[in-house]
């Protein structure tokens, strides 16, 4: 044996089991957020598997929709559709990324496990992450109609996504172990490439939560998040800057 | 080779799969070579297009031909060297072997660099070009990138090589020797085919180009030691 496999075998967690009361939308929505081990097991042995990851789907492009209307409510206009659209969609672009590493990674961590597995997982992880944003959404919506720093509601969102998609990997880690990962490194570079990923995104899609002043996307001029996110604070610190119209609004 | 034929290995690869391995490494399944040099040249291929790109397509394509050639050149330069180290140090691996062993490694480091493609493409399609005035910066933040990746992979590599040499070497110590030997033969001789094949980043202001105009004018350790000479004011 080779010195990974020497590990003594792993014992299943916690909530690793069949999935009780079939892959209905419902019957899913409830058991992702408490036995979300129960679809990783359905993903990979369930002979019908394949319905589960499009519901699961389902639920992600649901959520985000509502989630992207409360954001989106800040600058209202435009954005209230602009803003679940492009949060849908990069979203999605960011998992069909970092799919191909996900699924070579948990293969490095010892995973035995189909290409339609992991992918089903990763819609797990999205479906979950975009419930739990859906939770946050009236924290949103509180401070979307009180505040007017473009910037805090940037920094809000951006904590609330880290929280969620801290759960969301949480459950790629479980997942993994209950496959039978035997070396996670590999999946914590990948989670740090995802968050990468997904902090970039609404970099590339702006303005998301700022005002669209009539475009919708603002593909011409490339951007590191980092560098465009301390720009925003300088325009929000220094009014000057901001009269001057450097703030383009994200 | 199919699609077919070479697919299904992918992930038994990355595993470390050992009815897989076994067949490769004792020689005995014909193809396992060709599936190698065939992984290493798509997977890296694709990751240094994507490290091209940032110039442009030329030099995308340049670098998707110079990255897996860097690799490749290494392992065959240093293919007897390795052979004959393995059998000093009491592996009991001959040059085929050895041969074989380094480009497992480095297939399953090409397939993860591969796998990470998608994710350097978003990221060089999101930096400011290379003609802007952010150019310097950006250049510094891809480089560190790829960098990073390309050290994640390899580490990923030798790990699996360390392993598969430690259990299949007569015995794990003379393995661990044998892995040491060949892994400072490869980064000696691999730092020395990758500066006579460079540019691949392409530094900002500098024309596009497959190979500097001079590639066989001094060596890496030359430039390393003129420039720490240079940083310390000598």
């Amino acid at each position: 044996m080779y010195p990974e496999d020497k590990t003594p075998p792993t014992i299943p967690p916690a909530g690793f089991e069949p999935l009780e009361g079939g892959a209905g939308l419902s019957n899913v929505l409830n058991k992702l957020l408490k036995k979300p081990l129960s679809l990783v097991h359905h993903l990979q042995n369930h002979e019908d598997r394949g319905k589960l990851p499009v519901r699961l789907l389902v639920i992600t492009i649901l959520a985000l929709a509502v989630f992207g209307l409360v954001a989106g409510s800040f600058s209202a206009g435009s954005q209230l559709w602009a803003a679940p659209v492009k949060m849908i969609a990069g979203l999605l672009l960011a998992a069909l990324l970092c799919l191909p590493s996900l699924y070579i990674f948990t293969c490095l961590g010892g995973i035995e496990a189909r290409f339609l597995t992991v992918a089903g997982m990763l819609c797990a992880v999205l479906a979950l992450v975009a419930v739990l944003l859906v939770g946050f959404a009236p924290v949103v919506w509180l401070f979307s109609v009180s505040s007017t720093s473009l910037a805090f509601m940037g920094f809000l969102l951006v904590v609330l996504w880290l929280i969620c998609a801290g759960f969301g990997l949480l459950l790629i880690f479980r997942g993994g172990k209950a496959l039978g990962m035997t070396a996670s490194g590999h999946m914590c570079v990948w989670g740090l490439v995802f968050l990468l990923v997904t902090l970039q995104m609404p970099t590339t899609l702006r303005p998301i939560i700022g005002p669209g002043n009539g475009s919708f996307l603002n593909l011409h001029e490339k951007r590191f998040f980092l560098g465009y996110w301390i720009e925003q604070f300088s325009t929000e610190i220094d009014p000057e800057a901001s009269r001057t119209g450097n703030a383009e609004g994200e | 080779m199919t699609g077919s034929r070479l697919l299904p290995p992918l992930p038994a690869l990355c595993r470390g799969d050992r009815s897989l391995l076994d067949g490769w490494l004792s020689g005995h399944q014909r193809g396992s070579l060709g599936t190698c040099v065939l992984l290493i040249v798509l997977g890296c291929g694709a990751y240094g297009y994507t490290i091209g790109l940032w110039r442009g397509g030329e030099m995308a394509l340049y670098v998707a031909v110079k990255l897996p050639a860097v690799i490749l050149l290494t392992v065959v330069l240093n293919g007897l060297l390795n052979g004959m180290l393995s059998l000093v140090l009491g592996s009991g691996i001959g040059v085929r072997r050895s041969l074989q062993f380094l480009l497992t490694a480095f297939a399953i480091m090409a397939v993860t660099l591969g796998a990470l493609s998608p994710v350097a493409l978003f990221q060089v399609l999101n930096t400011p070009p290379p003609g802007g005035g952010s150019a310097g910066g950006s250049y510094t933040v891809l480089l560190l990138t790829h960098t990073s990746l390309i050290a994640f992979a390899g580490i990923v590599s030798h790990r699996k090589l360390l392993g598969l040499l430690r259990s299949k070497a007569a015995t794990p110590g003379a393995g661990t020797r044998t892995f040491v030997a060949w892994l400072a033969g490869n980064l000696f001789v691999g730092a020395q085919v990758s500066f006579i094949l460079r540019p691949y980043f392409g530094i900002p202001g500098r024309d596009v180009e497959f190979l500097r105009a001079d590639p066989l004018q001094g060596n890496f350790y030359e430039a390393v030691y003129h420039a720490a000479a240079t940083l310390c004011g000598f």
